[in-house]
Order: C-alpha cells, then structure tokens, then sequence
C-alpha cells in the first residue's frame, strides 16, 4: 500500500521511541530497585558499624530488653542466628497499616558482655514501592511528554521542510500541456527542492516548445496546402472546359475533383484540430440541440439516400446546451456523417435525445469497434473508407472541452451506439 | 463588368482571370498590396477579389484604404485562412463575401455575380434568361411569365447553372455549392442527379427549353 512521505518518517520516529520505552522500562524499574536495595543495604551495615563501634561496647544485658522495647527497627537477640553478616528479604507483620509489608534485613553475630548476640536490623521496603511506583509514573510522564513533542516537531518540521515538494507536486499535477498556464514553482530555501523545480520547469518549457512549434507546424502545413490545391482545383475547373475532353478524361478529372474535396476535408479538419487545442472557440451560447438536428437533418437525409438510408429520431425533450454553436454543429454532423459512411445497404440510424444526452446509433460492421483507438486520430476501422481519420477524434475533442463524456457501445443487433453526455 | 483580381499566386490568378474573363467581365490583376492600392486609387471596379496573405501585406489594409476613400466596389475575400475570426474581422470590415480556398472556379463566378445584383440592384433583384425569369428576393420562378413550383434549393441551383453558362460543370462543384456549410461533410455527389433531374423536369414541364445537358453523366452543362 502506498503511504505518504510524512507518515513514513514519522512511524519510523514513533516505533523506534515506543521500542526504546518498552525495552527501557523493565531496565529503569529494575535499576532503581537495585540501586535503591543497595541503598538500603549500606544504610544497614552503617547502622550496624555505629552499633558496633558506639553500642555494643557500652551497653549492659540489662538494656536489651529496653532497648528491643523502643528500637522497632533493630533488635538484639540471643544466640547465635547467623554465624556471619547476612543480608536478606523477609516479611513482617505491620501493625500500623495493618499487613504484611516486605522488609531488608541484616543479621549481625554479636557479643554483648562475653555473651553471643545476634544483633538484627531492618528496613521497611515498603516505601521503596511506592517511590519505584512514583519515579515510573514521573519517567512516564516525561517520556510521553518527550514523544509528543518529538512527534509534533518532527512533523512540524517535515512537512515545513517537504512543503515545498508538495507545491511541485500539486503544480505539475494540474499541468496541462494544451492549456495556457505553465506551472509557476515559487524559490524555496531548500537547495535539492530548488534543483528539482529548475528542471521540471526546463523539462515544461521544452515540451511546451516542442508542442507549440508542432502545433504551429500542423497549423502552417495545413495553410500551406490551401494555396495548391486551390491552384489544383482551379486546373481542373478549366481543363473540363475543354470541348475536346474525352469521356475517359473527364472521369480521371472527376476523380480529382473527389480527392481535391477529400484533401480540403483533412486539411480543415486538421486546423479545427489545432485550434481547438488553442481554446478559439471561447464564446458560447445557449443552443437547442433538437432546432440544430432539425435543420441539418435534410442534409444527412440527402447524403444517406444512396445507401438507401432511414434515418428515425425520437427527440423526447428539448435539450439545450451551452456552448459554442461552430463546435456543437461539428460535432453532431460528424457523429452524423460516420453513422451514414460506415453504414450499410438499407441500414438505419437512430437519432434520439433523452436525459440530458444524446445518442446517435447505426447499422454497420457485425463486430464491434476498438474502444481504446476509436478516438484517435487517422484510425479507421475500415482503411479504405472516405474519411478523413479524424473525424471522431475532433467529436472527442469538442466534448472534452465542454466537460461532455462520449461513450460507445455496440450491441447484439449489430448497432453501434455513440452517446453523449452533457 | 471590370474586376479587381488581387492574388499573389500566379497560378490561380491566371486561372482565375480566364474563367471570369470569358463572360462579360474584364478581370485585372494585381499581384501585391501596392499594385492593388495603385490600381483602386486611379480604376474604379464592380468587384475586388482579395487575397489576404500577401507579400508586402495583408489584404485587410487594402480593404481599409477602400472603405476610407469610400469607393463603391464589392469585396469578395479569397483565402486560404478559414478561421471564424478572420472571416468575421473581414466582413466587419466591409467585406461582401469570403471564399475559402480551395474553390471552384464557378463558385466564385457565381459569386461575383450575385455580388454584383446585389449592388445594383435598383427595388427588384430579378434575373432574366430567355423565356425564363427569377424574382430572387420572392424567390419566384417563371417561365413564359408563368410562375412555376420550385424549392429554394432549385433556384439556388437555377442561378448557379445560369451563371456558369456554356461551362462544364463538374458535379462535385455542383454539390459543393449546394451544400454551402456542409460542404465539408459531404460524402457523394449523387444527390445532384436529383435535384437535376427535378429542375430539368419541372422547367421543360413549363415550356422551357431543354438547357440542361449532361456531359458524360459526371457533369452538366447549361446552353445557350
């Protein structure tokens, strides 16, 4: 799965801070206890030096009994428990609070008087356990603290240090090349990222050079093929004027006629081409799709009767678009003009607006079209057809630039179906 | 009839000025802007065909300097530019009418013509041939004074042949003209044998005589 840059670096940070806390706290918790144990052990033998060195040289047997009656802590007991200094844990009973606390104790063989004493002495551990329980809760608290923090500066910091990226990011992500506005990438403080927006500019301002002077290219060869063939059409209008023209002649001069037609026909369609890529047909209106349909149908009526073509429309409702008149009459007329070229003998189309689309369908080949080039331009599902190639790319052109969607489907009755969403 | 020719491309100029000239029009020809300008300052013309592109200029400035001087000659623009703006910039700025190139030579006949009967038109537009006579504004046909049925596109069809009189005209150009703006969308010509075939019947049905005469079924032709 993809995630985003900002939450790698920042699970990163966060599962290497949750790792030094699980692994670190077992190590804390038993670290102070030792540390604190040890304390406790050093204060029991201090204890009994003090004993040994300043009490037992003066104390009388006696005392023992008073001395046991108002030291809690440490006792002196006879016999010999311990033949040498031992330290252990033990339990006792609390009467203060009422249960059994856990208790270091230190048992010293002593002689009090030529008599063997053991000379006991412990520490109520109890208070350990909640100060262990009060520096875990502190270590905790900070380190939670040190982790929020560390967590919101890191992702403060990156997303300052990668919103630069960001920018380029999104700029080139609404970059079109057939539009008129090359991103514009703002200087950051960043060198890598003031590398990376230099050479994707340089990168766009080449291949909008390279797609203009191409542009330009289409857009002068097209101009340029006017002046011949207006200088062809004229030779041929002349050379039928000839009385001495020969049946066989005048044939080869109609076929030139159809080619020179058929020229003119690809050279404007690749200016409306080029032009439309260059948005000239800004100004819109709003135009009844079914009075346009009504007024050209007699043309395609015409244009069809050869193949003996019926032409059936069922326009429910009115559908008004907004939109440029030129490009919407274009549009219909070459989703017309296809359905009347690739139809066959006796074959039907069906015109019909409903829903906000129109859909214009026809009898033809028995397979249906590629759908993945069916838009592109000079593809032609039968080579050697009339037309120009270029017809549905406009068609798809047109749409896209009024937002329109343009489907095709083909169904079993061998009826190919364009359809328009507006 | 005197015409302006103003074309850069020798070529077409030359089949131009034989086309038009073989009726009653004398066609002059101008090579550039200065040649034009020189020409209209010192003639007066029915007509000015103007190439836009041109080598020392556009033709929009010769335009400009006609409608300056206010001279009365029609304009029709020849030009290969066939962008909706030029062709609007030309007609705001006092063209008659925009041709696209490539053209049929009988297109732009027609076109001077009609161009022509337009300036000088003098409360009615009617066109006499013979025995047969089209009112265009009433778009009315008759024939021995008799007014005949006839469609829009019979007359438009009508003028055409008439205009282009004793020529062989292919039936491409024919079908061209007729379609006007679809001209690009057409796929065959063969709907002109109908409207032929309609107009034919329907004028020799009224008297007139047979003008229409086929030229090896590709073309057609009117006689005198």
């Amino acid at each position: 799965m993809n995630k985003k840059l900002l939450h790698k670096t920042s699970r990163a940070y966060l599962l290497f801070s949750l790792l030094i806390l699980v692994v670190s706290a077992p190590i804390f918790y038993y670290g102070i206890q030792g540390l604190y144990i040890q304390e406790a052990d050093d204060t029991l033998l201090l204890h009994k030096k003090e004993f040994i060195l300043y009490s037992a040289p003066t104390i009388q047997l006696q005392d023992i009994p008073a001395w046991n009656r108002f030291n809690r802590n440490t006792k002196i007991e006879n016999g010999t428990l311990v033949t040498k200094d031992s330290l252990f844990y033990g339990r006792h009973y609390d009467t203060l609070d009422a249960e059994v606390e856990p208790y270091r104790e230190l048992y010293v063989p002593v002689n009090i008087q030529g008599k063997p004493f053991t000379y006991k002495a412990r520490i109520n551990l109890v208070e350990t356990k909640d100060l262990l329980k009060h520096i875990g809760q502190l270590f905790l608290a900070i380190t939670c603290l040190l982790l929020v923090g560390l967590y919101i500066i890191t992702n403060r910091l990156s997303r300052k240090l990668w919103k630069p990226f960001y920018e380029t990011l999104e700029q080139m992500e609404s970059f079109e090349i057939d539009k008129h506005q090359p991103p514009n990438f703002s200087p950051t403080s960043i060198e890598e990222f003031n590398r990376l927006n230099r050479s994707i500019q340089q990168l766009i301002d080449k291949n909008i050079l390279i797609y203009k002077s191409q542009r330009e290219f289409i857009d002068n060869a097209a101009h340029e093929l006017q002046t011949p063939l207006a200088v062809f059409q004229a030779k041929v209008d002349l050379l039928i004027q000839r009385p001495d023209l020969s049946e066989e002649q005048f044939e080869i001069c109609s076929s030139l006629n159809e080619n020179i037609l058929r020229l003119t026909r690809l050279n404007r369609n690749l200016l409306l081409l080029s032009r439309l890529d260059n948005d000239s047909y800004a100004d819109k209106e709003n135009i009844s799709l079914n009075d346009h349909l009504q007024k050209s149908l007699p043309f395609f009526v015409e244009q069809g009767r050869k193949k003996n073509i019926i032409i059936e429309t069922s326009l429910e409702e009115n559908l008004l678009v907004l939109a440029n008149p030129a490009l919407t009459e274009i549009l219909v007329s070459n989703l017309l003009l296809n359905a009347i070229r690739h139809n066959v003998e006796d074959g039907t189309i069906n015109i019909s607006i409903k829903k906000n689309c129109l859909i214009i369908s026809n009898t033809g080949l028995n397979y249906p079209l590629d759908k993945n080039s069916l838009f592109n331009r000079f593809y032609k599902a039968d080579p050697s057809s009339q037309g120009t190639g270029l017809g549905l790319s406009i068609v798809k052109k047109i749409a896209d630039l009024n937002n329109w969607t343009i489907s095709y489907s083909f169904s079993n009755n061998n009826l190919h179906s364009f359809t328009i969403n507006f | 009839m005197k015409l302006l020719l103003v074309e850069d491309e020798t070529e077409l100029a030359v089949s131009i000025q034989q086309y038009l000239t073989n009726n009653d029009f004398v066609c002059e020809w101008a090579k550039d802007t200065k040649a034009a300008l020189e020409r209209v300052s010192i003639y007066d013309y029915d007509c000015v065909l103007l190439d836009l592109m041109l080598p020392d200029g556009n033709g929009f400035d010769i335009l400009k300097e006609l409608k300056r001087q206010n001279k009365p000659e029609g304009i029709i623009i020849i030009s290969a530019k066939e962008a909706l703006e030029t062709r609007l910039e030309g007609f705001n700025l006092g063209a008659d009418d925009f041709l696209i190139k490539p053209f049929h030579l009988s297109e732009l006949l027609v076109r001077v013509q009609a161009l022509i009967r337009r300036k000088n038109f003098k409360g009615s537009n009617i066109v006499v041939h013979n025995e047969i006579e089209i009112d265009i504004l009433s778009k009315t046909v008759s024939v021995h004074g008799k007014g005949i049925d006839i469609t829009k596109k019979e007359i438009d069809l009508l003028l055409y042949l008439i205009g282009n009189a004793n020529r062989v005209l292919s039936k491409a150009a024919i079908a061209e003209h007729l379609s006007g703006d679809m001209a690009d969308m057409m796929d065959n010509h063969d709907f002109v044998y109908a409207h032929i075939k309609n107009l034919k019947k329907k004028l020799t049905d009224a008297g007139s005589y047979d003008y229409i005469k086929s030229v090896y079924g590709l073309g057609y032709k009117w006689i005198e």
